[in-house]
Protein backbone atom coordinates (compact mmCIF):
# COMPACT_ATOMS: atom_id res chain seq x y z
CA UNK A 1 0.00 0.00 0.00
CA UNK A 2 1.63 3.17 -1.33
CA UNK A 3 1.55 6.80 1.19
CA UNK A 4 -1.36 8.20 -0.65
CA UNK A 5 -3.76 5.21 -0.59
CA UNK A 6 -2.56 5.02 3.66
CA UNK A 7 -3.31 8.66 3.90
CA UNK A 8 -6.71 8.43 1.84
CA UNK A 9 -7.72 5.22 4.19
CA UNK A 10 -6.66 6.97 6.95
CA UNK A 11 -8.75 10.04 5.98
CA UNK A 12 -11.85 7.91 5.49
CA UNK A 13 -11.13 6.05 8.81
CA UNK A 14 -11.11 9.09 10.91
CA UNK A 15 -14.47 10.37 8.87
CA UNK A 16 -16.13 7.57 9.87
CA UNK A 17 -14.96 7.70 13.30
CA UNK A 18 -16.59 10.95 13.03
CA UNK A 19 -19.80 10.31 11.74
CA UNK A 20 -20.18 7.28 14.13
CA UNK A 21 -19.38 9.65 17.13
CA UNK A 22 -22.06 12.21 15.96
CA UNK A 23 -24.75 8.75 14.87
CA UNK A 24 -23.71 8.74 18.86
CA UNK A 25 -25.16 12.00 19.93
CA UNK A 26 -28.08 11.96 17.60
CA UNK A 27 -29.13 8.64 18.79
CA UNK A 28 -29.04 9.66 22.07
CA UNK A 29 -31.15 12.97 21.37
CA UNK A 30 -33.42 10.66 19.94
CA UNK A 31 -33.90 8.79 23.23
CA UNK A 32 -34.14 12.16 24.59
CA UNK A 33 -37.20 12.78 22.82
CA UNK A 34 -38.57 9.32 22.48
CA UNK A 35 -38.98 10.17 26.62
CA UNK A 36 -40.91 13.56 25.78
CA UNK A 37 -43.15 11.92 23.62
CA UNK A 38 -44.12 9.09 26.16
CA UNK A 39 -44.61 12.12 28.41
CA UNK A 40 -46.94 13.76 26.35
CA UNK A 41 -49.22 10.66 25.80
CA UNK A 42 -49.53 10.62 29.71
CA UNK A 43 -50.51 13.99 29.76
CA UNK A 44 -52.86 14.86 26.64
CA UNK A 45 -55.82 14.57 29.22
CA UNK A 46 -54.04 17.88 30.81
CA UNK A 47 -55.78 19.90 27.83
CA UNK A 48 -58.64 17.41 26.68
CA UNK A 49 -61.11 15.85 28.31
CA UNK A 50 -62.66 14.69 25.24
CA UNK A 51 -60.45 14.29 21.83
CA UNK A 52 -61.13 16.21 19.24
CA UNK A 53 -61.08 13.42 16.99
CA UNK A 54 -58.21 14.84 14.67
CA UNK A 55 -54.66 15.34 14.23
CA UNK A 56 -53.60 18.14 16.62
CA UNK A 57 -51.15 20.67 16.83
CA UNK A 58 -49.40 21.70 20.53
CA UNK A 59 -47.57 24.40 20.30
CA UNK A 60 -45.90 25.94 23.37
CA UNK A 61 -44.45 29.24 22.82
CA UNK A 62 -43.93 32.53 25.27
CA UNK A 63 -44.56 36.47 24.24
CA UNK A 64 -41.28 37.35 23.89
CA UNK A 65 -40.30 34.35 21.60
CA UNK A 66 -38.66 36.06 18.73
CA UNK A 67 -38.40 32.99 16.30
CA UNK A 68 -41.86 31.72 17.49
CA UNK A 69 -43.06 35.17 16.16
CA UNK A 70 -41.37 35.69 12.86
CA UNK A 71 -40.80 32.01 11.62
CA UNK A 72 -42.81 29.74 14.03
CA UNK A 73 -46.21 31.41 13.84
CA UNK A 74 -46.14 31.71 10.26
CA UNK A 75 -45.61 27.85 9.54
CA UNK A 76 -48.42 27.24 11.58
CA UNK A 77 -50.54 29.86 10.08
CA UNK A 78 -49.63 28.27 6.55
CA UNK A 79 -50.42 24.45 8.04
CA UNK A 80 -53.17 25.23 9.79
CA UNK A 81 -55.09 26.81 6.32
CA UNK A 82 -53.56 23.90 4.09
CA UNK A 83 -55.78 21.58 6.29
CA UNK A 84 -58.51 23.42 7.52
CA UNK A 85 -60.60 21.73 9.35
CA UNK A 86 -58.42 18.50 9.53
CA UNK A 87 -56.25 19.96 12.19
CA UNK A 88 -56.67 21.56 15.24
CA UNK A 89 -53.93 23.58 16.50
CA UNK A 90 -54.02 24.30 20.34
CA UNK A 91 -51.39 27.35 21.21
CA UNK A 92 -49.85 27.35 24.65
CA UNK A 93 -47.78 30.47 26.41
CA UNK A 94 -45.89 28.75 28.46
CA UNK A 95 -45.68 31.94 30.53
CA UNK A 96 -48.82 31.84 31.40
CA UNK A 97 -49.54 27.92 31.87
CA UNK A 98 -45.80 26.72 33.11
CA UNK A 99 -47.48 23.63 34.88
CA UNK A 100 -48.56 22.50 31.56
CA UNK A 101 -44.75 22.81 30.20
CA UNK A 102 -43.29 21.36 33.16
CA UNK A 103 -46.00 18.38 32.40
CA UNK A 104 -45.09 17.79 29.31
CA UNK A 105 -41.52 18.26 29.74
CA UNK A 106 -41.04 21.44 28.01
CA UNK A 107 -37.72 23.26 28.18
CA UNK A 108 -37.17 25.58 25.33
CA UNK A 109 -39.83 27.23 22.66
CA UNK A 110 -41.25 26.98 19.90
CA UNK A 111 -42.23 23.09 21.11
CA UNK A 112 -44.56 21.44 18.75
CA UNK A 113 -46.08 18.51 19.11
CA UNK A 114 -48.15 16.65 16.89
CA UNK A 115 -50.93 14.56 18.12
CA UNK A 116 -52.54 11.88 15.90
CA UNK A 117 -56.35 11.47 15.80
CA UNK A 118 -56.06 8.80 18.89
CA UNK A 119 -54.93 11.33 21.02
CA UNK A 120 -51.21 9.64 21.08
CA UNK A 121 -48.48 11.85 20.65
CA UNK A 122 -46.16 11.18 17.60
CA UNK A 123 -43.75 13.77 17.12
CA UNK A 124 -41.97 16.47 18.75
CA UNK A 125 -40.19 19.42 17.12
CA UNK A 126 -37.65 21.08 19.74
CA UNK A 127 -37.10 24.34 18.30
CA UNK A 128 -38.35 25.83 15.22
CA UNK A 129 -39.94 23.55 12.55
CA UNK A 130 -41.07 24.81 9.48
CA UNK A 131 -44.55 24.34 7.81
CA UNK A 132 -42.99 21.40 5.13
CA UNK A 133 -41.81 19.23 8.33
CA UNK A 134 -45.20 19.66 10.55
CA UNK A 135 -47.26 18.59 6.76
CA UNK A 136 -44.91 15.67 6.50
CA UNK A 137 -45.26 15.02 10.19
CA UNK A 138 -48.94 15.17 9.74
CA UNK A 139 -49.42 13.36 6.76
CA UNK A 140 -48.07 10.55 7.61
CA UNK A 141 -50.01 9.59 11.02
CA UNK B 1 -33.80 38.03 45.01
CA UNK B 2 -34.52 40.51 41.77
CA UNK B 3 -31.61 41.40 39.47
CA UNK B 4 -31.57 43.13 36.37
CA UNK B 5 -31.31 41.09 33.01
CA UNK B 6 -29.91 42.02 29.94
CA UNK B 7 -30.05 41.68 26.23
CA UNK B 8 -28.73 38.73 25.16
CA UNK B 9 -29.09 37.51 21.25
CA UNK B 10 -29.21 33.54 21.52
CA UNK B 11 -28.36 33.51 17.67
CA UNK B 12 -24.84 34.75 17.77
CA UNK B 13 -24.28 32.58 20.55
CA UNK B 14 -25.90 29.26 18.53
CA UNK B 15 -23.47 31.00 15.40
CA UNK B 16 -20.68 30.67 17.60
CA UNK B 17 -21.08 27.14 18.94
CA UNK B 18 -22.35 25.63 15.13
CA UNK B 19 -18.81 27.18 14.09
CA UNK B 20 -16.82 25.59 17.08
CA UNK B 21 -18.37 22.25 16.14
CA UNK B 22 -17.96 22.34 12.27
CA UNK B 23 -14.47 23.97 12.53
CA UNK B 24 -13.63 21.19 15.47
CA UNK B 25 -15.04 18.14 13.40
CA UNK B 26 -13.03 19.01 10.70
CA UNK B 27 -9.94 19.48 12.57
CA UNK B 28 -10.97 16.11 13.75
CA UNK B 29 -11.31 14.65 10.38
CA UNK B 30 -8.29 15.75 8.44
CA UNK B 31 -6.14 15.28 11.80
CA UNK B 32 -5.54 19.13 12.04
CA UNK B 33 -4.31 19.91 15.46
CA UNK B 34 -3.95 23.51 14.53
CA UNK B 35 -7.36 24.25 13.47
CA UNK B 36 -8.14 22.77 16.89
CA UNK B 37 -5.44 25.29 18.40
CA UNK B 38 -7.27 27.60 15.90
CA UNK B 39 -10.88 27.16 17.72
CA UNK B 40 -9.03 27.43 21.28
CA UNK B 41 -7.43 31.05 20.09
CA UNK B 42 -10.64 32.36 18.99
CA UNK B 43 -12.58 31.48 22.06
CA UNK B 44 -9.50 32.62 24.48
CA UNK B 45 -9.93 35.93 22.09
CA UNK B 46 -13.97 36.12 22.77
CA UNK B 47 -13.70 35.57 26.60
CA UNK B 48 -11.03 38.17 26.96
CA UNK B 49 -13.25 40.80 25.00
CA UNK B 50 -16.73 39.44 26.38
CA UNK B 51 -18.36 38.48 22.78
CA UNK B 52 -18.72 35.18 21.77
CA UNK B 53 -15.51 34.41 19.55
CA UNK B 54 -16.87 33.56 16.17
CA UNK B 55 -20.27 35.78 16.95
CA UNK B 56 -18.14 38.15 13.79
CA UNK B 57 -19.89 36.11 11.57
CA UNK B 58 -23.22 36.10 12.55
CA UNK B 59 -22.72 40.26 13.45
CA UNK B 60 -20.95 40.69 10.11
CA UNK B 61 -22.45 37.98 7.76
CA UNK B 62 -25.50 36.64 8.80
CA UNK B 63 -27.52 39.18 10.63
CA UNK B 64 -27.20 41.81 7.83
CA UNK B 65 -27.93 39.14 4.83
CA UNK B 66 -30.82 38.11 6.92
CA UNK B 67 -29.63 34.90 6.77
CA UNK B 68 -30.33 34.73 10.73
CA UNK B 69 -32.95 36.01 12.51
CA UNK B 70 -32.13 38.07 15.91
CA UNK B 71 -33.17 36.00 19.17
CA UNK B 72 -32.76 38.70 21.87
CA UNK B 73 -34.20 37.51 25.14
CA UNK B 74 -33.56 38.70 28.69
CA UNK B 75 -31.01 36.77 30.10
CA UNK B 76 -27.33 36.97 32.14
CA UNK B 77 -24.70 37.18 29.27
CA UNK B 78 -22.08 36.45 32.06
CA UNK B 79 -23.04 32.70 32.58
CA UNK B 80 -22.42 32.57 28.73
CA UNK B 81 -18.77 34.12 28.76
CA UNK B 82 -18.12 31.72 31.58
CA UNK B 83 -19.16 28.81 29.25
CA UNK B 84 -17.03 29.98 26.59
CA UNK B 85 -14.19 30.26 29.05
CA UNK B 86 -14.37 26.59 30.06
CA UNK B 87 -14.70 25.39 26.29
CA UNK B 88 -11.75 27.65 26.08
CA UNK B 89 -9.94 25.68 28.84
CA UNK B 90 -10.99 22.77 27.44
CA UNK B 91 -9.89 23.45 23.46
CA UNK B 92 -6.40 24.81 24.95
CA UNK B 93 -5.89 21.42 27.18
CA UNK B 94 -6.79 19.02 24.04
CA UNK B 95 -4.65 21.49 21.39
CA UNK B 96 -1.87 21.45 24.16
CA UNK B 97 -2.44 17.33 24.43
CA UNK B 98 -2.43 17.01 20.21
CA UNK B 99 0.58 18.58 20.22
CA UNK B 100 2.53 16.88 22.59
CA UNK B 101 1.88 13.50 20.86
CA UNK B 102 -1.88 12.44 23.11
CA UNK B 103 -4.12 11.76 20.41
CA UNK B 104 -6.93 10.39 22.12
CA UNK B 105 -6.88 12.49 25.08
CA UNK B 106 -6.90 15.97 22.80
CA UNK B 107 -9.35 14.34 20.45
CA UNK B 108 -11.27 13.06 23.27
CA UNK B 109 -11.40 16.98 25.13
CA UNK B 110 -11.95 18.15 21.31
CA UNK B 111 -14.64 16.12 21.47
CA UNK B 112 -16.23 17.30 24.57
CA UNK B 113 -16.35 20.57 23.41
CA UNK B 114 -18.32 19.40 20.36
CA UNK B 115 -20.81 17.53 22.69
CA UNK B 116 -21.39 20.45 24.87
CA UNK B 117 -21.41 23.03 21.97
CA UNK B 118 -23.91 20.74 20.37
CA UNK B 119 -26.24 20.30 23.55
CA UNK B 120 -26.76 24.05 23.85
CA UNK B 121 -26.74 25.12 20.12
CA UNK B 122 -29.44 22.23 19.43
CA UNK B 123 -30.86 21.65 22.74
CA UNK B 124 -31.32 24.76 24.30
CA UNK B 125 -29.05 23.93 27.49
CA UNK B 126 -25.58 25.66 28.70
CA UNK B 127 -23.76 23.34 30.65
CA UNK B 128 -21.25 26.15 31.12
CA UNK B 129 -23.97 28.55 32.54
CA UNK B 130 -25.38 25.91 34.75
CA UNK B 131 -22.03 25.47 36.08
CA UNK B 132 -21.56 28.95 36.78
CA UNK B 133 -25.27 28.89 38.41
CA UNK B 134 -24.18 26.04 40.49
CA UNK B 135 -20.81 28.16 42.03
CA UNK B 136 -22.64 30.89 42.58
CA UNK B 137 -24.98 29.15 45.10
CA UNK B 138 -21.60 29.06 47.02
CA UNK B 139 -21.05 33.01 46.47
CA UNK B 140 -17.76 32.69 44.93
CA UNK B 141 -16.69 36.13 43.80
CA UNK B 142 -17.17 36.95 40.68
CA UNK B 143 -20.54 34.60 40.54
CA UNK B 144 -23.05 36.35 41.80
CA UNK B 145 -25.79 36.46 38.99
CA UNK B 146 -28.85 33.95 39.83
CA UNK B 147 -31.14 32.39 36.73
CA UNK B 148 -33.58 34.46 34.84
CA UNK B 149 -37.44 33.85 36.96
CA UNK B 150 -38.95 30.34 36.04
CA UNK B 151 -35.86 29.15 34.29
CA UNK B 152 -33.60 25.96 34.95
CA UNK B 153 -30.61 26.43 35.72
CA UNK B 154 -28.38 26.64 32.37
CA UNK B 155 -31.73 26.50 30.32
CA UNK B 156 -32.62 28.63 27.37
CA UNK B 157 -34.80 31.79 29.08
CA UNK B 158 -38.21 30.92 28.12
CA UNK B 159 -40.14 33.27 30.26
CA UNK B 160 -40.23 36.78 29.75
CA UNK B 161 -38.46 39.10 31.59
CA UNK B 162 -39.11 38.93 35.31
Amino acid sequence: MNAETMSTTYLVLRFGLAIVIIGLGAFAYWLINQRLLVRARNNVSTLFNTLPNKPVLIYFTTPDCAPCKTIQRPAINRVSSLLGEDLEVVEIDATERPDLAKVWGVMSVPTTFVLDARGEARYVNNGVARAEKLLEQIQTL
Amino acid sequence: MTQPLQKVDHSALKTNQIIIISLNVLAFILNLPGLAAFVALVMGIGSLLKIPGFGFVYKNILKPRGWMKPDVLDDNPEPHRFAQFLGFLFMTAGSLSLFLGAPILGWSLVWLVVALAALNAFGGFCVGCAVYYWLSRFNLPGFSKQPPAGTFPGMKPKLGAS
